[in-house]
């Protein structure tokens, strides 16, 4: 199953991954509300969990990780598991609920962002870097959750399509 | 679906081990990752030039509304640090030139004797938690990993990865930057005022009174005006006669002289050391000295103090590069010794041309040759 998942998913997840590593290179590191840089590929990864469920979304993380690491020049593999949890923990959204609705899915988005943004520092200590704390961390977690959450609502479309996945029937809150 | 099953356990720690074995690998240091980023740098250049056309009047009209009001605060306050800086620009070049000329003669190195390589930023670190750049010089130009990274203020960071056309700046508030440096003090001696054995007519200063009424000490020379009242007594033989009582005026005759005396290196100045090892905090907190001595024998460290790069055998920057300044000496318990905070002289957030020293240290220099 691994093998088909990222055979089948992958042809499109890598330039949709570089286009958003783009944008994280140019656009995110310019607009940066109340000092956070948002985290565009991370959310993509969160929004593939939320549209797939955790398996792809772990895979799909896995895959923005490592470029997301090839570009940044931080160790290979490390953002991948932060970038795979967050896939992982988003993709909770299908076993929880057969029919997600848009806020369902941005709810797991952003809690999946958050957690992998958190995993970061972790991850980093686990590799043997100091100081891996922030102390702004309470900051720039719930600020790359909001982020990630609001930016679902582009962001699972476009995670769907990646993954060749059927479009489901959104409920919006009036239709109960 | 059930959250835990089999299969889900297995793909996830499938993924795991890889993102371990990848982290063990990369660490260790692997020619074919290497190879990978830089591939992977060339595939992305179009997208982020791309990106970075398409985004940038977005990026402009967020600067123009967030940095407005910091920025016509920042042009003020800067007019005024202008101001007070151009008369210290005279005293800084003579230094200079003084310094280089020293240095030349005692043959002792210094940043001049190393080439270095310009470069601008093309870009900055996406992540939260690292503070780096990335240059649009790499290892075509010389650059390799480690060489100091400064600025027209002084020091920027250094170089961790390196491309053959762009390398990664850590810069120095980044949590993983380390370097050595040394605090250099100022302290001023008490001046001393040097009273001459004799008046100018030729008797002792025992045998005068002499009140001072007026003292003006500036730093660098010493300018006295001395208004100086004195009562001479007559001369005397052994028996106490008068020797000869028109040479001087009556017994207790007062006269008023006054004189101006310019002189220069009157006033002692020492310089203090203390070495240590600064590094960063993340960007909205200043970098650190730690193991500094709180001794007292070499002078107690104090706000203002500039801290520059020792150097040395096994420091990745040469010694002198201006660093910043003393902005909080922190007393920690016990032994520990002091903390220092160090305001930078380069202000990280506004970099846009940097200057890569290509320094290598002389116990690495012979594994290159």
């Amino acid at each position: 199953m691994l093998g088909a998942l990222l055979t089948s998913s992958l042809t499109r997840v890598i330039p949709i991954g570089m286009m958003l590593l783009a944008l994280q290179k140019t656009l995110f590191v310019e607009l940066q509300p109340f000092g956070v840089i948002i985290q565009i590929v991370l959310a993509f990864a969160a929004a593939a969990g939320a549209a797939g469920g955790p398996e792809r979304g772990a895979i799909t993380g896995f895959a923005l990780g490592i470029m997301f690491d090839l570009a940044v020049g931080s160790p290979l593999g490390s953002t991948s598991i932060t970038m795979g949890i967050a896939g992982y923990v988003a993709g909770w959204v299908d076993l929880i609920r057969i029919e997600t609705t848009w806020w369902l899915a941005a709810l797991f988005v952003g809690v999946g962002a958050g957690i992998g943004e958190a995993c970061v520092p972790v991850v980093r200590r686990f590799i043997g870097e100091e100081d891996a704390f922030v102390p702004e961390m309470a900051k720039i977690v719930p600020v790359v959750a909001i982020a990630a959450a609001a930016s679902s609502v582009l962001l699972v479309p476009l995670a769907r399509w990646a993954l060749k996945l059927e479009r489901p029937e959104w409920k919006m809150p009036a239709d109960g | 679906m059930a959250i835990y099953s089999a299969g889900r356990r297995r793909t996830m720690i499938i993924l795991l081990l890889s993102s371990v074995l990848l982290i063990t690998l990369d660490l260790r240091g692997n020619a074919v990752f290497n190879a990978a980023r830089s591939g992977f740098e060339y595939a992305l250049r179009p997208f982020e030039i791309a990106g970075d056309v398409i985004t940038r009047p977005v990026s402009r009209m967020w600067h123009g509304m967030t940095d407005i009001d910091e920025l016509e605060q920042e042009n003020q306050r800067l007019q005024e640090q202008l101001d007070a800086q151009r008369s210290d620009q005279i005293a800084a070049q003579n230094a200079l030139i003084e310094n280089r000329d020293l240095r030349a003669l005692l043959d002792l190195e210094s940043l001049a004797a190393f080439d270095r390589v310009t470069a601008s930023i093309i870009g900055s670190s996406p992540s939260n938690f690292d503070q780096r750049v990335e240059i649009d010089r790499g290892s075509l130009d010389g650059i390799r990993v480690g060489m100091p990274v400064i600025n027209s203020a002084g020091l920027v960071g250094k170089i961790t990865n390196v491309f053959p056309e762009t390398a990664i700046v850590m810069l120095a508030t980044d949590p993983q930057y380390h370097v050595p440096v040394k605090v250099v003090a100022e302290v001023r001696a008490t001046p001393t005022t040097s009273v001459p054995d004799t008046v100018p007519s030729g008797l002792a200063v025992s045998d005068v009174t002499t009140t001072t009424s007026t003292t003006t000490t500036s730093t660098t020379s010493t300018s006295t005006t001395t208004t100086t009242t004195t009562t001479i007594p007559r001369p005397v033989d052994g028996a106490g006669n008068p020797i000869d009582p028109n040479l001087q005026g009556p017994p207790g005759a007062t006269t008023s002289t006054s004189s101006t005396t310019t002189t220069t290196a009157v006033e002692m100045v020492e310089v203090t050391r203390e070495t240590g090892e600064l590094n960063g905090f993340g960007a909205d907190r200043l970098p650190r000295v730690r193991f500094i001595a709180d001794s007292p024998q070499f002078g107690r460290v104090a706000e203002g103090d500039a801290v520059l790069t020792a150097g040395g055998s096994l420091s990745l920057a040469p010694p002198d590069i201006p660093v910043g300044k003393v902005a909080n000496v922190i007393q920690r318990a016990g032994t520990a010794g002091l903390e220092l905070e160090v305001e930078l002289n380069a202000d990280l957030n506004r970099l846009i041309f940097l200057t890569v020293i290509l320094y290598v240290p002389p116990t690495e220099a012979p594994a290159l040759r």
